[in-house]
Order: C-alpha cells, then structure tokens, then sequence
C-alpha cells in the first residue's frame, strides 16, 4: 500500500508537475490571505497586516522550494533543471568549456590507456587455472654472480623427484628450430616443454592433444603447433593431425593445435620468454642429464600442493640444494657449495611482468599526475569564474536555495565537463590504444593489443566522476560560502572575498608546480640515463657490418667434419664476394652474448676449492675481430695454426686481464675449464665488447678459435649453440645491400638451410636504445605537458589577480609606485606561488625517485645536477608565465584605475 | 505567546499534525493554530515546515487534500486523516510516548 502510494506520488510529480505547482501556488497564496485577514480582524490596518502576514510566511518562494525539496522523486526533476542550468552555463561560456573538457580528454584517455595496459599486465590474474597457486622456480649462484637463473637438467630432475611442496612441475626452454618440406625453411621459435606443463597450467589443445608422459623421453617426434603457424603454413585444415612436419630436418608428427591468442613462454622474463610457433617435449638428453655444474636454463613453474604456502615451500628447499649438490661430481660439489647454490620460488605472475612493473607503475604515476595538474587548472579556472557568479548564487539564495543545492549546482556542472572530457578522454584512448602500443619497442615485453573491457570503462568513469569530485568541491564549497557572505546590494567586488579565493587559487597552483616538478626530475633522470647510455662504447664499430644466424641443424650435419667444412667453405666463398671487406663467424654476437663457462686460474692455489670465476666466452673463426672493430690490445690474433691438436689459445677481454692478473701481464698465463681440461695459453688481448644491454657493465670475456672447439663437444652439442653460428659481414658500403648475396652464398652450399636474424649491427644497437628511448620520451612528454599546464595555471591566476586588484595597482601608482614595483609585485607572487611548489616537489621527488631505479642507468635516483636544473626551469617558466600579467599590471593607469571603482 | 524558535523533530511535528487532524478536516492556518492551541502556545509552526510537512504526509497516505470554501468563504486547501493516518497516529502516539518516558528518565537520573 505505502508503496502504490508511494509510486502514484512520483508519477503525480513527474507528469502533472504543472498542476501541481498551480495547486502549491494557490495553496500558499491563500495561506497568505487568511493570514492577513486573521490580522485585520485583530485590528492591523490592512497594510500592516499584509506585512506581517508575509513576514510570518517567510517568502512564498522559499516555501513553495521548501515543498518541492520534500516531494517524492524531487530529485529527478531537480537533477535535469540542475543539469539543463549547467549545460546552459557551460554554453554561455564555451571558450572555458572546450579549454577544460579538452584537458580533461587528454587526461582522462592518457589514464585510460595507460590503465588498460597495466590492467592488461599487473591486474589480470595470468590466463591458466587457478594461477595464484603457480610459482616459479629458480636456481641461484649468487657467488659467481648469477642470483636468479633456470635450472640445469640434472638438478631439475632431482628436485621433481625429491620435493613435497608441488603437486605438479612443468619445465619450458626456448629453441629456435628451422622448419622445411612444403614451403620455403623457415625459421621459427619452438619450446621444448615437459609433459606435465599444459595439463598442470590447465590449457586444453584446440585440437588434437597435448604431451603423454611417455612423449617426453628422447625418440618421440611429436609436435603441438600454435595456432598462428598452423593457420599461416599449414592452411588451417584439420586433417593436419597425425601429419609429419620437418623440425630441423627430422620427421615430426602433429598431435595438436593450440587454440588462438595462446601465447607460452609467456613474454617478459629475459630467459625463455618468447612466445612459441610450436611445441616439442623437453625430453632431455642422456648428455643433458649428464651436464652438472652448468646451462642453468631450463625455465621452471610449480604448481603448490593445497594448504602448502610460498613460505612453507622457500622453507622446504635447503635439504633439496643438499640433495642436489650431492648428486654432482665431488670436484663440483665442493666448488658450487662454496658458490653458494640456492633455490627460490616467486609467484609465477610476479616473475612474468617483474621486468615491466617499474616502467608501467612509472607512466600509470605519471599520467594521474598530469590528470591532477589538470583538475588542479580547471579548478583555478572555476575559482576566478566563481568570482564572476556571485550576483547569481545572491539571487538564487535570495529565493530559497539551500546551500547543499548551491553546492550540488556546482558539483553537476563539474560533473557535466568531466563526464564530456571523460566520454571524449575514452574515445582517445580506444582509437589510440593499439597506435600507441604499436611505438613500444620490440624489448619492452608488453602486449601489443590490449581490449578495453567493461573493467576499464569503469575505470574511466570512475576517474571521470573523481576528477569533478576533484576539481569541483573546492570552488563549490567556496561559492557557496559566498552565498551567506554576499548582498545583492553590494557592487560585487570584495577585497575579503577575492583574497580567499586567491589563496585557494595559490594553494591550486602550488600544488600543480609541486608535481609537474616530481615529472620533471623523473623525466630529467631519464633523459641523463639515456645520455649515459648514448656515450656508452659498445667497443665494436657497428657501422658496415651485417650480421646472419646461420644454423645448421643436427640431424643434417652430425659430424665434426662436415660441420667445419661448411662454415670454412662459408668464410671462403663469402670472403670473394663484391663489395665485402671481411668477414668472421662468431656463436654470439656483440650485445647478445650468452655463454658462460666456469674458469680456473693457474696457480691460484687449489682450483678446487676456489669458487669458480664465471666468464663470458665466445667461438670465433675468421677475421670476426677485425669485421667487428674489435682493437687487439697487446699480443696476436688466432692463426691458421691453431688447430685441434696444437696448444690450445684464448684471447682475453681488458676486463677479464685487469681483473684477473691486475698487476701482471696476462700475456703467456694459463686459464681451463673446470678441473680436468687442459690448459689454455693467453696469446692476446683485446678491448671490451658489451656483452648486452648496453646498460649493464661490461663483464670479463674469454675468445677461443672455433677450430679448437673439442669434436665430440661440436658433435653432440645438445643446445644448438655451437651449430648455429654468426657470420659477421663488414661491408665496403652500405652493409644492408649485402643481404641477398650473401644469402645466395649460403644457399648454394645447401638451398635447405633457413638464414636466420638478418641485421646490421647498427641496427643491433639502436635496438638496444629503443626500450630507454621509449621510456625517455614517454615520461619526457607527460612531464612537457605538466609543465605547460603549470605554466597556463600560474599565468591564468595572475592574470586574475591583476584584473582584480586593478584598483590596488592604480592607488600604489598613484601613491609613487614605479613599474618595476608593480612588476616585482606580480612576479614575486608568481615566483612565491613556485617557490612554495618546488619545495613540496623537492621532498616528494627526493622520496619517490628511488621507486624508479631499475629504469636509470649510470645516474643515482638524487642525481644532482638533474635537480639543479629541473629548479632552473621551473623557476624560469614560472616567471615567463608570470611575466606576461605583470606587465599588463606596470601599463595600468592610474586615473583610469582610480575611476573605474 | 513563545516566539523561541523550538527545534521540532520531524516525528514530532507528524504527530501534531496528525492530532490536530482527528478533530476533522481543516486547511493549513487552521492546522498551525489548532497545534498552537493544544501545546499551550510552545510550538508555533511556520508555514516554511508546516507546508512541506503536509505535502509530505499525503505522499505518505497519512492524510489527503481537497479544496474547499473557507470560513470567509475563500478557496482553501483542506487536509483530512486517512484510515492509514489513524494508524500512524497510534503508531506515533505510542513511539512518543516511549520516548517521552525515556527522556523522563533520562533527565530524572543526571
């Protein structure tokens, strides 16, 4: 009953409104009637007794607004006519109106996108079952310099078998293989992933099936192919299945396809993070098995038992390392315990985005900064314009509205621009969103389309409500304030009243300063790091020089001999080409080096007991350090007479002689492998190479001729390494014209092999630039932008003082002020309004950039300089942009100032 | 006449209404002075809450309106209880009269 009641109310209210005011007009006129006849007959002269009636009354507006406000459903009406008033006052003030909904766009798309990627990346839980419950774990040597590593496959063998905390373990490693048959080679990324990876993750094959766990043992050839590979060479058909394909030339069969936007190795981590075209199961090696103490890449994810913590199992894992450690040869044993060999676990979500985190909650900081410098503007602006609309708040009070309507009038406009600039702000930022994601280099592991889903819309209303809320309660509550203060009699112009708004302005302003000071040291800190980084030698001379990944694959090339025969009749024929120079081979390249060997040290003391010196080391053949500009130092290059069964040689990196024979000529010493390989003579010494990025330090380096490499090593070479060697071009010209000739080469000594990672070295190297120049220039432009709306804010709010306090200036003109007074004046408080705002940027700044170390490189997070001269320009554009109303305050003249009151 | 402006609670002045309205039908002025007659002169209430007050309670059921001739023979807008107003007024009656008792106490103890 109450609520038929109730609804017939509202509906009364909404469509017979009209009526209804009718009804409340007569109501209360006669009210007023017969309270002055009630007068009359207590004997008022009739003039008299209309005046108390009404003064009883108490305004027949106010109360007419008295009984609206209590109606039900009162809310609707007076939400449309407030926000048909406020849409009235934004249009009569469109040049404010287009400034702020502009901003506000731009603001609210920029949050918009960025959280859309950090949503992506951070927020969403990782697509597989259950995913809070995967960990990933790492094996550690934290004494040869290797914190965090994979593990080797002996040592996963050994924890999969022994530990308790994990109902299931899955191992993944990326492996370039060369595809054929059908079509043209072709190289692609494959994993080798264990048996129990898909199922324990929870993936389900599109088609087909994954792994069985009898598969995952040597001499079973069966693949799973993504979905991208199989719909771009293999038609998409389904017939696939149980089809052979060529995987470095051995006979896979097709068990399966993944389903699309299947994305594993998961991109991110620095090992094992490329997203495969194919799967094969790991199936280790018996040599693999075999190889203690070394190739710590196998990547590894658990799954934790219920009612097991992270905690529980970090607890678990001494007796494991124990374990492992004794299942190594003794001579190892003793040298990886002194190394201090460990094993730790992360949650697998963690490790995945751990490389992106910083750089995504550093843009995500930034763009709300630039969002608040905007609420902090539009604020400033509403702030002056309130100053204009207090004859209408005096009006509108005088007739009955409260002061909470007062407030929720000012609200709704504010709301009203957020909402336009959020509606707009969202528009951007889904046309954008894939252009914009498309400019993030290659080695920054981000997604490259993101969806904008209802969780992000939310987000942009969300900010959108937050902004008005923000920008709008201030000025509101300040308003509304005035409404008590101010008379209708009253010219308009108080010099109490503007003070409180030019403090509330000041406080707008400092604020602003304070952050776009914060951007800017974050952007300064950058653009220092990125300087750093430009002067950083790589110590090779990339210009003219191509480089190609030439592999050749096992099951074609199972013997030494025809292995070396190939890459000698490569070096040949390439080396008579037109136009090249020189040329070498190398297994890795500058930038890009990944082996590392164990090394002892001759006679420093018992190589047993020492802890082993881990050490970069690379196969070259050819003149490969005369092609990259590598200088020799001191002593001689590898000769032709360095073969297999004469005394083995190495040539060392600077690094590696300065620190290991820091007051000795390193020339003549003898370094090995290990404990049984026989010694190696240094015949030379060469400059440091980076061995990548480039923003790391140049580790020690160790060279050996590829013709020393021991046989049986090139022969089993269960990794690949040593099969898939670079041919490095130095060109006579321009080195990328080379490319077709020296592919042509490759494939008239075998038209099957698949060339692969085509790139000069200059290439090479700006690659290595492009993640620190994204990061540079993203941050550089929102700090720009801050910077512009600090300035707009601290011109736009001396431009108001001037304006208002004309007056003032007229009189101290009058009373002997000279322009420069004036002009100190202004510009002293638009210093003051920075000023203040530097100094809580300071503190802020001082106690936030640490947060983005891992993005900085040869710079401390309090880099001085930087400070130094982010202080300078904030300071200078503060007085630039308060120059301006200043001198419009030294041409006031006093006469007419002095009339204009 | 007590012209201190006394704070009502909004279940107070219902409850006025209301008991005013049980000696039957009447138009806004004479609600304020039946109410002003009955406390004994305490509270005098505007037609600023009295109006609202009344539009509210006949959103509520609690009473309903018609116009009708005045004693001066003026159109004026009267209010009469409904069976549901009957029923609040009880229900008033009864939450103020525990109220009422409870303040009592309240204020014997301290």
């Amino acid at each position: 009953m109450p609520l038929f009641v109730k609804a017939r109310s509202f509906l009364r209210n909404l469509f017979l409104s009209r009526r209804a005011e009718v009804d409340l007009d007569q109501e209360v006129h006669a009210h007023l009637e017969m309270l002055t006849e009630e007068n009359i007959r207590a004997g008022m002269r009739p003039q008299q007794a209309r005046r108390a009636a009404r003064i009883e009354l108490g305004g027949i507006e106010q109360v007419k607004e008295q009984v609206r406000q209590t109606r039900t459903g009162n809310w609707l009406p007076s939400v449309i006519s407030d926000c048909r008033y406020g849409l009235r006052q934004l249009r009569r003030n469109p040049g404010f109106t287009a400034v702020a909904v502009l901003t506000l766009a731009l603001g609210i798309g920029a949050n918009t996108a960025i959280f859309s990627v950090v949503d992506a990346v951070l927020l969403r839980p990782l697509p597989f079952e259950a995913p809070s419950r995967l960990i990933a774990i790492h094996e550690g040597i934290p004494k040869m310099g290797y914190p965090k590593m994979g593990f080797s496959p002996p040592d996963l063998a050994i924890f999969a078998r022994e530990q308790k905390s994990f109902s299931a373990i899955g191992a993944f490693r990326n492996k370039p293989v060369n595809i054929s048959g059908r079509d043209e080679p072709e190289r692609v990324m494959a994993a080798r992933v264990s048996s129990s990876l898909f199922p324990m993750l929870g993936v389900e094959p599109m088609l087909g099936r994954t792994f069985a766990s009898d598969e995952d043992t040597p001499g079973h050839n069966v693949v799973l192919l993504s979905y991208g590979l199989w719909q771009r060479r293999y038609g998409g058909v389904s017939s696939i299945l149980g089809e052979t394909i060529d995987i470095d030339r051995q006979p896979y069969t097709v068990v399966g396809v993944m389903r699309q936007n299947f994305d594993f190795p998961l991109p991110g981590p620095d090992d094992n993070g490329s997203p495969a075209d194919l799967w094969v199961p790991m199936a280790f090696l018996p040599a693999e098995l075999q190889g203690w103490g070394g190739s710590y890449l196998t990547s590894v994810v658990g799954r934790l038992r219920p009612g097991i913590t992270l905690e529980q199992m970090r607890g678990s894992t001494e007796p494991l390392v124990r374990e492992v450690l004794a299942s190594y040869p003794a001579a190892l044993t003793k040298t990886f315990r002194a190394a201090e060999l460990n094993i730790s676990a992360f949650p697998f979500q963690e490790d995945v985005v751990g490389s992106v985190r910083t750089l995504l909650l550093v843009l995500m900081a930034a763009v709300s900064f630039v969002l608040l410098i905007a609420c902090a503007n539009i604020a400033t602006l509403l702030v002056s314009r309130a100053a204009t609309r207090q004859r209408e708040i005096a009006v509108r009070t005088a007739l009955g509205a409260t002061r909470l309507r007062l407030v929720r009038q000012m609200l709704t406009e504010s709301l009203l621009l957020a909402l336009g600039g959020g509606t707009l702000g969202f528009l951007l930022a889904f046309l954008a969103r894939n252009f914009i994601l498309a400019l993030v280099p290659s080695s920054i592991p981000l997604p490259r389309h993101v969806s904008l889903h209802a969780g992000v819309f939310a987000f942009a209303v969300g900010t959108s409500i937050l902004t008005a809320v923000l920008f709008g309660l201030a000025p509101a509550f300040r308003l509304s304030l005035t409404a008590t203060e101010v008379h209708l009699q009253e010219s308009g112009r108080s010099a109490t009243l503007s003070r409180s708004h030019h403090r509330l302005q000041g406080v707008f302003v400092t604020v602003e300063f304070a952050l776009a000071f914060v951007l800017l040291i974050g952007a300064g800190l950058l653009i220092r790091s990125f300087g750093k980084l430009l002067e950083t030698k790589p110590g090779f001379r990339p210009d003219s020089v191509l480089t190609l990944n030439i592999p050749l694959p096992h099951e074609a090339y199972p013997q030494e001999a025809q292995i070396r025969s190939f890459y000698r009749q490569l070096l040949d024929r390439v080396s008579t080409s037109p136009g090249v120079q020189s040329v070498g081979l190398s297994n890795d390249l500058p930038l890009n080096a990944r082996e590392m060997v164990s090394m002892a040290i001759e006679g420093r003391g018992d190589a047993e007991s020492e802890t082993p010196q881990a050490i970069c080391q690379s196969w070259v053949m050819g003149n490969y350090f005369q092609t990259m500009g590598i200088p020799l130092l001191q002593g001689r290059w590898f000769a032709p007479q360095d073969r297999v069964e004469s005394q083995p040689v190495t040539i060392v990196s600077l690094a590696a002689a300065r620190k290991f024979w820091p007051r000795e000529n390193a020339i003549g010493k003898h370094i090995r492998w290990g404990v049984k390989a026989p010694w190696q003579t240094i015949v030379g010494i060469v400059g440091d190479v980076s061995q990548g990025p480039l923003n790391t330090p140049v580790a020690p380096h160790v060279y050996r001729p590829y013709s020393q490499l021991p046989g049986p090593f090139l022969e089993v070479d269960p990794f690949g390494d040593w099969h898939a060697m670079n041919l490095a071009v130095r060109a006579q010209a321009n080195p990328a014209k080379l490319t077709s000739a020296v592919v042509a080469d490759v494939h008239s000594l075998d038209p099957n092999l698949a060339v692969a990672s085509i790139r000069t070295m200059t290439e090479v190297i700006s690659s290595s630039f492009a993640g620190p120049e994204f990061n540079m220039v993203m941050l550089g432009a929102l700090a720009g932008l801050a910077l512009f709306l600090s300035a707009v804010g601290v011109y736009g709010v001396l431009a108001y003082v001037v304006t208002q306090q004309t007056h003032e200036i007229g009189v101290r003109m009058a009373l002997g002020a000279r322009r420069h007074d004036v002009l100190r004046l202004i510009l002293g408080r638009g210093a003051r309004l920075a000023g203040i705002g530097a100094g809580c940027g300071l503190a802020a700044a001082l106690a936030l950039t640490h947060l983005m170390k891992g993005l900085l490189y040869g710079v401390s997070a309090i880099d001085p300089p930087t400070f130094a001269t982010v202080i300078a320009l904030l300071t200078f554009i503060a007085l630039l942009a308060s120059y301006i109303p200043a001198r419009r305050a030294t041409r006031v003249d006093p006469t007419v100032a002095l009339r204009c009151e | 006449m007590n012209t201190e402006p006394t704070t009502l609670l909004q279940g107070t002045l219902d409850l006025l209404i209301l008991k005013s309205l049980i000696a039957g039908q009447m138009h806004g002025l004479g609600i304020s002075r039946r109410i002003q007659q009955i406390t004994g002169g305490t509270f005098v209430v505007k037609p600023g809450s009295l109006f609202p007050a009344l539009h509210r309670m006949e959103e509520e059921g609690w009473i309903s309106s018609f116009w009708g001739e005045s004693e001066n023979n003026r159109r004026a807008k009267y209010y009469r209880l409904t069976k549901a107003g009957q029923k609040q007024l009880e229900v008033e009656t009864k939450r103020w009269g525990r109220i009422s008792w409870a303040i009592g106490q309240a204020l014997e103890a301290s």
